[in-house]
Order: C-alpha cells, then sequence, then structure tokens
C-alpha cells in the first residue's frame, strides 16, 4: 500500500477538519435555518470557486506565460517521461519571471500545471531541475494542491461562519464588530494549524516521490541546497529590522508549528538518507 | 452580557495583535495556503513571505494591540 504515513495523518487531519465543518454547518443551520442541501451546495460552490479562482490568480500574479515545446524541447520530453512515470497527464508547463529561483504546481490530476522560474533553469543543473520537475509532478500525483484549495476552503468557511454567528448574537457595538472580525481570524488561523501539519508532511512525501521516481534523492538536495545557499547571501542584504521582531516566524519549534514547509535541512537530510 | 463580550473583545484583540506583530508571516500563510504558489517572494523549497506583507501584517496587528487595551480599558475602567 502506497503512503500508508500520509492515508493515516489525512484520516486524522480530515476527522477534525470535517468535525469543524459538522460544527459550522450547524451553526449555520440553526442560524438561518437553511437545509442541509443548500449547506452542502454553498459549501461545494464556495471550494469550488476558490480552485478555480485561485489557480487562475497564481499564474496571473507571476505572469507565467506558455513554455512551448519548440523553446524547451529537453523540459518538455523530461516533463512527459516523469509524468507518464507517475501515472498521470503530463501538466501544462509554463515559465515565469518570478525574480528568485522558484517552481510551483496547481491544479489537478489530468489539468495540472507546473510553473518554473527562469532564475531556476538558470541557477540549476540539468538532473536538478529534473528533481525539481518530479517533485512538483509528485504534489499534482498525490492532489496536493487541491487538498490545500479543500483545507483553505474549510477553514474559510468555519471562520466566517464564527464571525457572523457573533456579530448576529451582538449587539452591533463597536466592540462586537471587531470581536468578529478577530473571532474569525483566529478561528481561521486554528484550523489552519491541521492544514499546515499536512502540508508539511506532504512535501516529506513529494520529496521521497520524486527521489523515487528519478532513482536517487541527491540532485534534488543538491537544487535545495544550491537555492538556500543563495537565499542566506541575498537575506543577509534585506532588512533585518522587520525580521527581527517576527520571533515566532523563523525560528523554533512554534516556527515548525506555524509553517507550510519543512525546514529546508531536514528535507535535505531525509532525501540523502535514502 | 456587554461587558464580557468587550473584555473579550479586548483579550482576543490583544492576542491577535500580538500574532501578528510577532508571526506576521504565519498570519499571511494562513490566508494564502491554497490561495497562491509556495515560495511567492521566497525560493524554491521554502514558505517565505514578503518584507512588506509581514510589515502590513504587523502594522495592523499594531492597531489590534491598540483596540484591544482600548476596549480593556473601557470594559475594566
Amino acid at each position: 500500500m502506497r503512503h500508508v504515513g500520509l492515508k493515516a495523518r489525512m484520516a486524522v487531519v480530515g476527522s477534525i477538519l470535517f468535525a469543524f465543518y459538522a460544527v459550522a454547518a450547524v451553526v449555520v443551520m440553526g442560524i438561518f435555518d437553511w437545509p442541509l442541501a443548500l449547506v452542502l451546495l454553498g459549501s461545494v460552490l464556495f471550494v469550488g470557486v476558490q480552485y478555480k479562482l485561485g489557480k487562475w490568480m497564481a499564474l496571473r500574479s507571476v505572469g507565467a506565460e506558455d513554455l512551448t515545446e519548440e523553446r524547451a524541447p529537453d523540459l518538455h520530453y523530461r516533463v512527459e517521461s516523469l509524468a507518464r512515470d507517475m501515472g498521470i497527464d503530463k501538466p501544462r508547463l509554463m515559465i515565469a519571471r518570478m525574480g528568485v529561483p522558484n517552481a510551483f504546481a496547481v491544479g489537478r490530476k489530468g489539468a495540472g500545471t507546473v510553473v518554473v522560474s527562469e532564475e531556476l533553469l538558470r541557477t540549476l543543473d540539468d538532473d536538478e531541475v529534473e528533481g525539481v520537475l518530479a517533485h512538483e509532478l509528485a504534489h499534482i500525483a498525490n492532489r496536493d494542491v487541491v487538498m490545500m484549495v479543500l483545507g483553505q476552503g474549510v477553514a474559510s468557511i468555519v471562520a466566517i461562519v464564527a464571525q457572523w454567528a457573533v456579530l448576529l448574537t451582538g449587539d452591533n457595538d463597536i466592540a462586537d464588530f471587531f470581536l468578529a472580525i478577530v473571532v474569525g481570524q483566529l478561528t481561521q488561523m486554528l484550523v489552519m494549524l491541521f492544514v499546515f501539519a499536512i502540508s508539511r508532511y506532504r512535501e516529506y512525501v513529494a520529496d521521497s516521490d520524486a527521489a523515487a521516481e528519478i532513482g536517487s534523492g541527491e540532485p534534488l538536495a543538491r537544487a535545495l541546497e544550491k537555492i538556500s545557499r543563495g537565499a542566506e547571501g541575498r537575506e543577509s542584504a534585506v532588512d533585518d529590522q522587520a525580521a527581527a521582531l517576527c520571533i515566532f516566524d523563523d525560528r523554533g519549534g512554534l516556527a515548525n508549528l506555524l509553517s507550510t514547509h519543512p525546514p529546508v535541512e531536514k528535507r535535505i537530510e531525509r532525501l540523502r538518507s535514502r | 452580557m456587554t461587558e464580557v463580550r468587550t473584555l473579550l473583545a479586548a483579550v482576543l484583540g490583544v492576542l491577535l495583535g500580538v500574532l501578528c506583530l510577532l508571526a506576521p508571516g504565519a498570519v499571511v500563510r494562513t490566508q494564502t495556503l491554497g490561495r497562491r504558489p509556495d515560495g511567492r517572494g521566497g525560493e524554491y523549497g521554502s514558505d517565505a513571505v514578503p518584507t512588506r506583507w509581514r510589515r502590513l501584517v504587523q502594522a495592523l496587528g499594531g492597531g489590534c494591540l491598540l483596540l484591544g487595551l482600548y476596549f480593556g480599558y473601557t470594559a475594566v475602567g
């Protein structure tokens, strides 16, 4: 059985998210007198719009354009071969100028898109690029993008319901409006903690799948190492003033809890110890 | 009842304000995961958040903290 650890974690996190959603649904049914069918339809529509809009905005935000086969035949050949081996349709390949070496996947199995930055292609060697591509294809194959949209959707629905519940039970004074906004934000953060946890684990799984696909974890480990080493030099030149206050953002166990990605050093270590 | 809600607004407002000040990246990630690509403004393999976004969240957090303290003052004082 593939990805037993992931499936077990998904079962736990999925149950927790479902519990949050169920409470929100019951509250909506109670306050607005909506039938269950309408609550479910509204939820599906909400998440569906988020998915469609998210994909469109992700591509638009980086100014991604199609990377044609004539422009990069080698890259297309590698993506096609990896996709075939992973049992998914070849995703659309796009390129963008992001200012930093980066790559990401959007969409689902059968309608996926992988975007790579020009800087990434310039920075990495061919086998390292292949490692990165394999990692992104693994995200599509494992439906990671869809799962994250679903998680975000549940968190948003629960937050909106919490916000309205506070508003509708209050006196509509300024403190109530403030309380509603704060409760909405804190509720979303609480639910997202569980989504963050599964997101971090999915990164490890995508790393492991990529390494299995290309036969070694070394190229992806080298790619991560090269990129993070380059980032260190740049970051020290950027302002440390803002970062100095962000004590829960950059270091310590709490920082890991609030991250969507595991520490790069740990990923490199795991890739090399395969 | 109103006093209790005002006090709750104060306590939770201060909590959210402190969170925004100390972990602005996490607050941004809460809103962007699943909506925007990973590592936007950062490098591949990281979930770094651009400095200007962090600063914006910290500014909002400062406002939230002040409002929380104000509501605390009106509820207790």
